[in-house]
């Protein structure tokens, strides 16, 4: 298997351990084997000394980023080309955005979601029905997705 | 200057046999407790009793310092009641009650009537309903009554509530927890 993700400057990182838990920057410097410098003025990330193992590398690079580059050099070349919106579209992202939306969820809401939910599912099976009674049973199953909420 | 000496006044004479002085409460009106931030039109989740996980209304707080609730009654069956708030969960859906008229209703509405204790002490195995005809026709426009008054308060709520999608489906539904559900960390 071929190695795609380096610790790199420019290297977009997910910072997984300590209070900015969650949070995405950039890696600005490389120390030495056991840690980096990164930086994150968009992403409420203070310019600080991390070790790589609290950080998880996505495959995104921040084109612009030079060694040692300070914080102003950072979010320029941010505002030129954004690795963090681009990181955004991706399904982990998606994922961790979703269920930070399901914990604010309030009852009314939750009731509002197992309703839809009920729908959907209502929907799907008559439409399975029909694939299945037009091709003569041996349908290839393409859900076909109804209203999908949340 | 020698320090005052804390002294235990002795009563002149003991007691001879160790009596048991009941609770004797000293505060005798009640004291209508602080609404922990539940505003009128709320939607609430009771906890206890007949109703328990039922949605329902809040109208107001009673001088009793209970809550004064309502199902509506054609939506899940919970009529006009008086709630403990320590027995209920506070959702932050809102209801519009700008339209309801529940100033008529406080405590003595809900108090128990002379025949209605009549009913109550014949115990569990007499004949229920032994009451003289003039006191069973007295029942009858009593709950007439209270019919009416659910119905009055309730028409304003319930058109109210029908404006907004699955609200109504919402309120005949009951709050259950399941084997995923971790109530502390639902958000009302």
């Amino acid at each position: 298997m071929v190695l795609t993700k380096f610790v790199e400057v420019g290297r977009v990182v997910k910072i997984n351990y300590g209070p900015q838990e969650g949070r995405l920057a950039t890696i600005v410097e490389i120390l030495n084997d056991k840690r980096v410098l990164i930086d994150g003025p968009t992403t409420g990330v203070q310019r600080q000394v991390i070790p790589i193992r609290r950080l998880t590398l996505t495959k995104f690079n921040l084109k612009g980023a030079t060694r040692g580059a300070r914080t102003g050099v950072i979010t320029k070349a941010i505002k030129k080309s954004d690795p963090f919106a681009q990181y955004a579209q991706t399904l982990a992202a998606k994922k961790v955005a979703k269920k930070a939306l399901r914990a604010k969820l309030n009852d009314f809401d939750r009731f509002r979601v197992m309703i839809l939910r009920k729908r959907r599912s209502a929907l799907l099976s008559t439409q399975l029905k029909t694939l299945k009674k037009s091709t003569g049973g041996k349908a290839q199953t393409q859900a076909k997705g109804g209203n999908k909420k949340k | 200057m020698p320090a005052k000496k804390r002294t235990v006044r002795i009563g002149n004479w003991y007691k001879s046999d160790d009596e048991k002085v009941h609770f004797i409460r000293k505060r005798k009106a009640p004291r209508p407790s602080k609404l922990r931030k539940i505003v009128p039109g709320q939607v609430l989740i009771l906890l206890s009793g007949r109703f328990q996980g039922k949605r329902v209304v809040f109208l107001k707080q009673l001088k009793s310092g209970l809550l004064l609730v309502t199902g509506p009654f054609k939506i899940n069956g919970v009529p006009l009641k008086r709630v403990n708030s320590a027995y209920v969960i506070p959702t932050s859906t809102k209801v519009d009650v700008t339209g309801v008229n529940a100033t008529q209703i406080d405590d003595d509405y809900f108090k128990r009537t002379q025949a209605q204790r009549r009913k109550n002490e014949q115990g569990f195995w007499a004949k229920r309903g032994e009451l003289t005809a003039e006191q069973q026709a007295t029942e009858k426009t009593r709950l007439e009554g209270k019919r009416n008054t659910q119905k009055s308060v309730d028409a304003a709520l319930i058109t109210a509530i029908k404006k907004t999608q699955l609200l109504k489906q919402y309120l005949g539904a009951r709050f259950t927890i399941g084997k995923t559900t971790r109530p502390h960390e639902l958000v009302f």
